[in-house]
């Protein structure tokens, strides 16, 4: 479907560098990136605003990269929508059969189904400026689907929504995906990419780190930039060891962790997910391997639970549910008893 | 609610004297020129041909240079190119210009010897002392005002509709007719109203490039200096007056159009 083959593209004292891609027909791929990350750079070389420096954009085995933006037949919605503001939303709806000369019929006829689709049929003789940005979303939503585009390319389309309108947003979005549109979606939201993308790319100063899944993604980070992306907080450099056969690891703070698998380099940087780590205020959990006592720092609410920190020697992030907190009866100071299996420590190729 | 702290009143008291000191002669002009005087100046011939000239004359101006000037401010807003500091400080040198020089210049351009001024020779018209050459001087006096204002509004339309409409298949010409014209209509309008009211009350190059036809400006010096003050002062209050109406229209026209919010480009 799309591909992108060592694409490069200079901006200023910012560079996209070597970008390979390859998106097939009917994924919902969700590009992820901090601001200044380069990802609308990137939607902008993919929908034909601005032109490579190098390398090569294919679309349904098409090379399109020195195609002119009209012809690609990309769908692009803005991050802040780009609706026109000097029409109805009839008439930004209609912008693009305008451009292809379609009767005044067939306009009408094709502006009223994308509408009805949408939910803006009651919308479309109204001017744009006193519109929600959900309703504002969805015209440029209608906008952009009435040119029947191969590939919808969304830049942060959820960054200006009010919370409650942004499951229906997307719901849209998924329905879409469903019915075999091919999208790619810009964002710098964790939790969009988790709930929307079939696969996502974290990217990172112009250059693509890590590309998969979402549960390969964030369960098995590549480097701490995107580990810190799935929200864990917990991370040790450490060396690692052979002790009669079994592999640990030994932190800066001289803690010692049991690991799972073998060969292992001389040191390197481990993560925790801070799901993965018990916590209990008598007796360790006998199923883990790793046990240490410590004493409760800080307790704050978080959007699953509440995360308590806890000082074992090293400092560990916990993230628990409401009823455990409450049966753990644990407050600020309190001594506890911290654990998790060997199998939780991951090891990070990098260290961005 | 204002507080009255000394601060408050030396900037009222040096506010008032700047107000004053534009609208006190113009009052004092008023008020020294007679219902009959007036009367009479409203229907003296001389003076209704030389107050249409002006007007007309003025306005063609304008609406011709638009074609011109219009392209050329979306061109400063939108692209980069080489030498671009130096076409803007060419833009803007008319204004800074003395006017008899720019007359000078001009009346050197369309003069028989000049370039424009052969060229108008051989289709058998002559640009000195014909309203063509006036338009030409008041032109050249006051286009920047088009030019400049035109560009901000240009660049006030953020770019991402341009690129919005360009990837919903429109061509390049049909984004500037269709987004960057409509969305930048307020400023081009601006600067259309100020062009054309500088054109009008244009005098020094103009006396130079045709003392006859006369203009109002022209009308009012050669009144003055051929009868005195008392004579220059009813035709001065009659321009002053269809002029400001003028000016009013057409600016509750341009205002009238639709306001659009425009958002500044987001930042990625």
């Amino acid at each position: 479907m799309l591909k992108l083959s060592h694409i490069c593209k200079k901006l200023g004292n910012f560079a996209l560098t070597d970008i390979n891609i390859n998106i097939p027909a009917g994924e919902y791929f969700v590009l992820l990136g901090r601001s200044g990350s380069g990802k609308t750079q990137l939607l902008e070389l993919i929908a034909g605003l601005n032109e490579a420096d190098s390398g090569e954009i294919w679309l349904d085995n098409e090379n399109i990269t020195r195609k002119k933006i009209q012809d690609r037949n990309i769908g692009l919605v803005f991050q802040d929508y780009a609706i026109f503001p000097n029409m109805t939303v009839f008439g930004n709806i209609a912008y693009s059969l305008h451009c292809r000369n379609l009767s005044r019929k067939a306009i009408g006829g094709k502006v009223k189904i994308i509408a009805e689709e949408l939910n803006i049929s009651h919308l479309l003789n109204r001017f744009t400026m006193n519109l929600s940005g959900g309703e504002l979303q969805r015209v440029a939503l209608a906008r952009t689907l009435i040119t029947s585009p191969k590939l919808l390319l969304l830049d942060e389309p959820l960054a200006s929504i009010d919370a409650s309108l942004k499951d229906d947003i997307k719901r849209t979005l998924r329905q879409l995906n469903r019915k075999g549109l091919t999208i790619v979606h810009v964002t710098h939201d964790y939790g969009e990419a988790v709930s929307l993308a079939t696969r996502v790319g974290v990217i990172h100063n112009g250059h693509i780190i890590q590309e998969g899944t979402p549960d390969i993604v964030f369960k098995k980070p590549v480097n701490k930039f995107v580990a810190r992306y799935a929200g864990i907080k917990n991370f040790f450099r450490v060396k690692f060891f052979n002790e009669n056969g079994k592999w640990k690891a030994r932190c800066d703070g001289n803690l010692v962790f049991s690991l799972a698998k073998d060969n292992y380099p001389e040191e390197g940087l481990m993560i925790l997910r801070n799901d993965a780590i018990k916590i209990q205020n008598g007796e360790p959990y006998k199923g883990n391997d790793n046990h240490f006592k410590g004493i409760i720092k800080e307790i704050l609410p978080s959007e699953t639970g509440m995360e308590v920190m806890v000082d074992a020697g090293e400092m560990f992030y916990i993230d628990i549910s409401l009823d455990d907190f409450k049966k753990l009866n644990i407050s600020d100071m309190s001594e506890v008893w911290i654990s998790f299996p060997a199998e939780a420590g991951v090891v990070l190729g990098g260290n961005v | 609610m204002i507080k009255y702290n000394p601060f408050n009143w030396i900037l009222l008291i040096l506010s008032s004297l700047v107000l004053m000191f534009i609208l006190a002669p113009l009052a004092g002009m008023f008020l020294h020129t007679g219902g009959h005087e007036l009367l009479e100046t409203v229907n003296d011939k001389e003076v209704q041909r030389s107050i249409w000239l002006t007007l007309w004359v003025s306005f063609a101006a304008t609406f011709l240079f638009a074609f011109g000037a219009i392209p050329l401010s979306w061109l400063l807003a939108r692209r980069n190119f080489p030498f671009k500091n130096i076409v803007q400080g060419i833009i803007d040198l008319p204004i800074v210009l003395p006017h008899t020089a720019a007359g000078i210049a001009i009346l050197g351009f369309i003069s028989r010897d000049g370039f424009l001024g052969k060229t108008a020779d051989l289709l058998g018209l002559s640009l000195i002392n014909n309203p063509a050459g006036i338009a030409l001087a008041m032109a050249f006096v006051s286009i920047p005002f088009m030019i400049n204002s035109a560009r901000d509004g240009f660049a006030a339309v953020p770019e991402r509709l341009e690129k919005a409409a360009l990837s919903l298949g429109a061509s390049r010409s049909r984004v500037f007719f269709s987004i960057s014209l409509p969305l930048a209509w307020r400023s081009i309008m601006t600067g259309f109203i100020m062009m054309f009211a500088r054109g009008m009350s244009e005098f020094g190059a103009v006396v130079i490039v045709a003392y006859h036809p006369m203009i109002a400006p022209v009308l009012i010096y050669e009144r003055f200096s051929s009868f005195g003050l008392k004579y220059a002062r009813p035709a001065s209050v009659l321009f002053i007056v269809i002029a400001l109406a003028v000016f009013i229209l057409l600016r509750l026209i341009s205002v009238r159009k639709k306001e659009t919010h425009l958002l500044p480009d987001a930042e990625t």
